[in-house]
């Protein structure tokens, strides 16, 4: 037979956000205690597509990815075609508890790349209570933008095609071609000013700088990983930010960029399981 | 430096996908390695002209500034974290990017494409 069949599973959930209603689009895969995974700026819940792949983690975990509104297969809300796309922190933190209520996962933990990962440590700051551990990657407290947002979002360029030249400086020289080109085709193929939205509130918000002091790690365990080829976030600014947190632990990945569960899977998945090892330790331990 | 990016040229002319990607380029670029200054002019993504200065009569649209030693890095089979990309030279403080930086980002991806031709093969 010619075929092979992925076990991952694609469904819609549509829930009210701050008012609006959203379609959301996840992928799930495997059984067990959940893992809400969070992709980064300008992509979407393709780039968990190895870890929903992987049985060793999927045999004991239930895993979900979802797009977040106006990227992927999730449509923008109604009314978008006026409305300028700026993502804020406090809606991504509404759309991140809505989904894990929407979906009904109890205590999740919370696996978030990049703006992921920072809202991960907001959600570890603010709603501590509702996960069951956090493994934020790529993420650290702030980067102010080494580029100019409006790049990605004019009428004589494609914005989609600029923004994936210059997010290919965040990708490992180790990571496969094939995996390489994959994970800079959803940049690609993003909507317009889609990317522009979304670094718009990872390069100006820098609130989470304050909020790190008051992470409790012994409610919910954090774990950061950070790739030795990420510019965007640097080993030294993860570093700071595991640092700020009391109890946070901190590995740093020495083949792999900004995107590492999408642009080296291979290389990434010990890493990954690692951390799902001292989330489940923490738990065992309380 | 002249005989790597006559090398560079003739590996750009022999790539239709990049002269596909720079049909639309033509513009003259300053790389500055140290003191030595080359003008490199393309012409529908190719390279028609290698010119050395300094020249205060060629205009140009973006310029790329670094040194031999960056360099080397960047062209090594498997670069060291932050010498993998031009931008990652500019982090360290090891490259700079002067003039038009907006016609540098429309065509990032030739570019980019164009100065990895100096790169070693990848074992």
């Amino acid at each position: 037979m010619n075929g092979c069949l992925e076990p991952i599973v694609g469904r819609y959930l549509t829930v009210d956000i701050a008012g609006r209603t959203q379609r959301i689009y996840f992928e799930e895969a495997g059984s067990g205690p959940p893992i809400l995974c969070l992709h980064t700026a300008g992509a979407d819940s393709r780039q968990w597509r190895h870890i929903l792949n992987d049985e060793e983690v999927t045999s004991s975990n239930r895993v979900i990815a979802f797009d977040m509104p106006w990227h992927g297969k999730s449509l923008p809300p109604e009314g978008f075609e006026t409305q300028e796309y700026l993502l804020t922190t406090e809606a991504y933190i509404a759309t991140v508890l809505a989904v894990a209520e929407g979906l009904e996962l109890e205590r999740p933990i919370l696996a978030g790349c990049s703006m992921g990962g920072r809202i991960a440590l907001q959600l570890a700051a603010q709603y501590v209570d509702q996960f069951s551990g956090f493994i934020a990657i790529e993420a650290s407290d702030f980067q102010p933008a080494w580029y100019d947002i409006d790049w990605f979002h004019r009428p004589d360029a494609h914005g989609g095609e600029m923004g994936a030249a210059l997010v290919s400086a965040n990708i490992s020289p180790h990571a496969p071609d094939a995996e390489r080109w994959n994970t800079l085709w959803m940049f690609m193929s993003s909507g317009p000013g889609v990317f522009r939205g979304d670094l718009s509130f990872y390069t100006t918000d820098d609130s989470l700088i304050d909020r790190l002091s008051a992470i409790d790690t012994a409610r919910a365990p954090v774990h950061i990983l950070v790739g030795a080829y990420d510019l965007t976030c640097t080993p030294e600014d993860a570093r700071r930010t595991a640092a700020a947190i009391k109890g946070a632990t901190l590995t740093v990945m020495d083949e792999l960029g900004h995107f590492p569960m999408s642009e080296h899977p291979n290389a990434f998945r010990p890493y990954f399981i690692d951390a799902l090892n001292r989330m489940a330790c923490a738990r065992d331990a309380a | 430096m002249k005989t790597k990016l006559a090398e560079m040229q003739a590996r750009l002319h022999a790539s239709a996908h990049l002269l596909r990607l720079g049909r639309l380029f033509s513009e003259t670029v300053l790389l500055q390695v140290e003191e030595h200054e080359f003008y490199l002019t393309f012409e529908k993504g190719r390279l028609i002209g290698i010119e050395p200065g300094p020249s205060r009569k060629t205009p140009w649209r973006f310029g790329f500034i670094t040194d031999q030693g960056a360099l080397d890095e960047f062209w090594a089979p498997r670069p060291q974290p932050g010498f993998h990309d031009i931008f990652g030279l500019v982090k360290l403080g090891r490259g700079k990017i002067e003039g038009d930086i907006l016609e540098l980002v429309k065509n990032l991806r030739f570019f980019k494409e164009f100065m990895a031709l100096g790169r070693e093969a990848t074992p």
